[in-house]
């Protein structure tokens, strides 16, 4: 059987920087091929040659058996080709329809739009997605980030694609939303569309692929077929060593109250909340998107200040007006959103650890720049950060790296509490276990951290109890023996039993 | 800072001996130490108000009021000083303080109802002209005391007063932005405001800081601006906005905020003068400087783009 697009030999350089070596990759129509590696092992530019984006430097595409020379990305979707991008790339002012056909919109005989045309057509597309309620006249900047995606697809799909290239498409999905776009791509596979399936999240690749490739430092590791892999296997192909844990939590010593929050309130989002954190703890935060998590979060760190309910840390009731009154009180926060909220990514290593501790730093209100360079490199020492030195400039750093970054932050501030919102989201499998290990590390030595997460996985595996948030309350709470993915997640979605279904439907309405 | 810095300053530093040594050639009176330090005279007054513009941009905002706030302290000045019948200094510190309470103002519209800056100043330059006019009624004021014109038109050791004036700013500037910990803020809070929030750092005050300080050099230029010229009239400064914010971005300063240097915004200023003087004494005619103007800012920033593409990898 004929592969339906073909790499062999394929190269690539940057500005003298070797990003793929010899690569070769083929998928073939009717099958899902997983495409892993570490980040920066060189999958985005792999796609971006395939998406006509970039020009390999040597080897050959051959698509349907033909030699294929993709000199934009129009020219690699006039050959069916088609990608979806982790960014979607839609028009939030435009409608779903417009949005699906932009660029090659039907017309009429008079070459103007053929609106008509446009929405049946949009409308048949969906529903082939099994997206019935996805309204064709819909702003797409009103839709959810789930349904936002499926206007991808349709796009891709409105276009022909018989293979279609998915980057990481469930990073900002919440899991009921990835269940179903699983079963979207199988429903794909199933009509014989040949898939790329970029992800870093394990338990889909095996749940989905047929074939995984594996490529580490741009060069391909191996391919081969899901069943003659395990989890184990994989992750050790990945990072080139074996990774024994992933989810290292050590049994410390739970010690004294640090942070107790008393009915705590913020506006409609955050309700009525009460929580205790001991010294030694991991408490997990677990939620869907929207519970209140995130909001909980801010609200203790002062981003946005409690309206009700009160705050003690140590025993003494504080008020917490400010992030850097929370941070004077010994609170750290890495947020969820690491290059909006977490970092100044056009400026330094040294820069953007130092953010935190200016005043410390200083004599009188004058930076001591040996003093800023010197935390910046014990900081890289320490956390492993993987960098030329402490004046790189961040964004040139992976995603793991730029999150140790963040972590080196905050710890330079010297906290007790440290709340860490997503603490791996969008990291690679070796990057996760070193965080995971740093902050295991870090609960021994006596902090106590709130650990928000969507990934049940690391909530259970990490947290020494797991609290559960709805609709901006805590529903519910398990300890380590008795939070399973079952009791969570039935939690997370369901009313609780006692909840009473009143004060249910009035959140929802909020 | 970074590589590109070094570099924007380089190409700028380059091009500003080449202006130095073509114009003189053109002319032999340009380069000559009276004219230079004539030159230093005129250019104190848009200088002084692009170091507090410096701080300005690199928190990724932007004033366009300063030459109505110019125009405004130059008529209170007057105001103060003839028709309240204060002493002078004392009317000339008031008009200082009230350039800052006009920054001030605009930094409140900034940060408390959150109005882009843009916006902020584009109305304020239009209200704070209109008061001017409003005050001085088309009355211009003269008469000044002598000792007042030591301030713009006298000299201390054969360099002209203000000239001194300008040199202590550009060093209180440079170090607090280059050095400090308000400086950092500045450029933390101009390339990621959210980030700088979430790290602490006190961005709403660190922007009404800028602002008012913004106000209060403009009120400084306004005092040395009546000084050089002996005279208050209410269209003083209109349009200095534009040579103000040419300047700095000439040096480097992004117009997107959390880059740029004061060392920048000198050289942008000097070259900036250099040429306006030197082709008006190659007999060019003003038109003619403005478009040489406009061609060198775009060139600078398209080699600057090139290096820096380069270099970022």
């Amino acid at each position: 059987m004929t592969a339906l697009i073909e790499l062999t030999g394929i190269s690539k350089s940057f500005a003298g920087v070797r990003v793929l070596q010899d690569i070769s990759f083929d998928v073939r129509a009717g099958e899902v091929h997983a495409l892993v590696g570490e980040n920066g092992a060189g999958k985005s530019t792999l796609i971006k040659i395939m998406g006509g984006v970039h020009r390999a430097d040597a080897g050959e595409i051959r698509v349907n058996g033909q030699s294929a020379q993709f000199a934009s990305p129009r020219a690699s979707a006039a050959s069916g080709i088609a990608v979806v991008h982790q960014e979607l790339l839609l028009f939030p002012d435009l409608s779903v329809a417009e949005n699906i056909f932009v660029g090659h919109a039907p017309r009429t005989g008079w070459g103007a739009l053929d609106w008509g045309k446009m929405r049946s057509r949009a409308r048949e597309l969906l529903d082939r997605l099994q997206s019935q309620h996805i309204d064709v006249d819909a702003r797409v900047g009103a839709l959810s980030v789930a349904n936002r995606q499926r206007v991808e697809i349709a796009r891709a799909l409105s276009q022909d694609a018989r293979a279609l290239i998915m980057d990481e498409p469930t990073a900002s999905l919440v899991e009921e939303d990835v269940q179903q776009l699983l079963a979207i791509v199988r429903l794909l596979r199933d009509k014989g569309v040949g898939i790329v399936y970029v992800s870093h999240k394990l338990p889909e690749i095996f749940a989905l692929a047929d074939r995984v490739t594996v490529l580490r430092d741009g060069t391909r590791v191996g391919t081969a077929p899901v069943a003659e892999l395990d989890e184990r296997k994989l992750v050790s192909m990945m990072v080139g060593r074996p990774i024994d844990q992933l989810f290292p939590k050590q049994e410390t010593k739970i010690g004294a109250p640090l942070l107790e929050v008393r009915n705590l309130s913020f506006g409609a989002v955050v309700r009525d909340v009460s929580l205790t954190l001991h010294a030694g703890e991991i408490l997990g935060v677990a939620g869907l998107i929207g519970s209140g998590r995130t909001e909980l979060a801010l609200t203790i760190f002062g981003i946005t200040p409690a309206t009700a309910g009160e705050i003690l840390i140590e025993g003494k009731a504080v008020r917490i007006e400010s992030p850097q009154r929370a941070r004077d009180l010994g609170i750290a926060y890495v947020p969820e959103d690491r290059g909006l909220q977490g970092l100044v990514r056009p400026q330094s290593i040294q820069e953007n650890i130092s953010l935190t501790v200016l005043k410390s730093l200083a004599t009188g209100t004058l930076i001591d720049h040996r003093k800023e360079e010197k935390l910046a490199r014990d900081s890289i020492a320490k956390f492993g950060i993987r960098a030329r030195g402490p004046r790189q400039i961040v964004r040139q750093l992976s995603g793991g790296n730029q999150q140790k970054v963040v972590l080196a932050k905050w710890l330079a501030t010297e906290p007790r509490i440290l709340i860490m919102d997503e603490p791996t989201r969008g990291i690679d499998v070796g990057a996760k276990s070193e965080i995971h290990a740093l902050m295991s590390a870090l609960a021994a030595r006596g902090l106590g951290i709130l650990m928000i997460s969507s990934e049940l996985p690391e909530v259970l595996g990490m947290s020494d109890r797991v609290l559960v948030m709805k609709n901006g309350r805590l529903v519910a709470e398990f300890d380590r023996m008795h939070a399973t993915a079952e009791a969570i997640g039935a939690a997370m979605t369901l009313a609780k039993a006692g909840d009473n279904t009143a004060t249910d439907a009035s959140g929802e309405a909020a | 800072m970074s590589r590109y810095l070094v570099r924007h300053e380089t190409i700028l530093a380059v091009l500003l001996v080449l202006a130095l040594i073509v114009l003189s050639f053109q002319s032999d009176r340009f380069f000559t130490v009276d004219n230079l330090l004539n030159q230093g005279r005129l250019m104190a007054e848009v200088g002084l108000i692009a170091l507090a513009m410096t701080f300005v941009i690199v928190s990724a905002g932007i004033d366009l009021s300063v030459g109505s706030i110019l125009g405004l302290v130059a008529i209170l000045l007057g105001v103060f000083w003839q028709n309240l019948g204060l002493p002078l200094p004392l009317a000339m510190v008031l008009g200082v303080v009230a350039g800052g309470l006009a920054g001030l103002f605009n930094g409140i519209i900034i940060t408390r109802f959150r109005v882009p800056p843009l916006i902020a100043t584009l109305a304020t330059l239009a209200l704070y002209r209109g008061l001017a006019e409003g005050i001085s009624q088309a009355r211009s004021v003269r008469g000044y005391p002598e000792w007042f014109f030591v301030l713009g038109q006298g000299e201390v050791l054969g360099v002209p007063t203000q000239v001194w004036i300008f040199l202590v700013c550009a060093a209180v500037a440079a170090v607090v932005l280059g050095l400090s910990t308000f400086g950092r803020a500045t450029y933390a809070a101009g390339a990621n405001a959210v980030a700088a929030r979430f790290s602490g750092i006190p961005v709403d005050r660190t922007i009404l800081l800028i602002y008012t300080a913004s106000g209060l050099i403009s009120g400084l230029a306004a005092v040395i601006f009546v000084s050089r010229v002996s005279t208050t009239r209410s269209d003083m400064g209109t349009g200095l906005e534009l040579d103000v914010i040419t300047a700095v971005v000439l040096g480097g300063t992004s117009i997107f905020g959390g880059r740029g240097t004061i060392i920048g915004t000198l050289l942008g200023l000097m070259l900036m003068q250099a040429l306006k003087n030197g082709l008006a004494l190659a007999g060019v005619k003003g038109d003619g400087t403005i478009v040489v103007i406009g061609l060198i800012l775009i060139a600078t920033i398209i080699i600057s783009n090139l290096v820096r593409r380069e270099t970022d990898g």
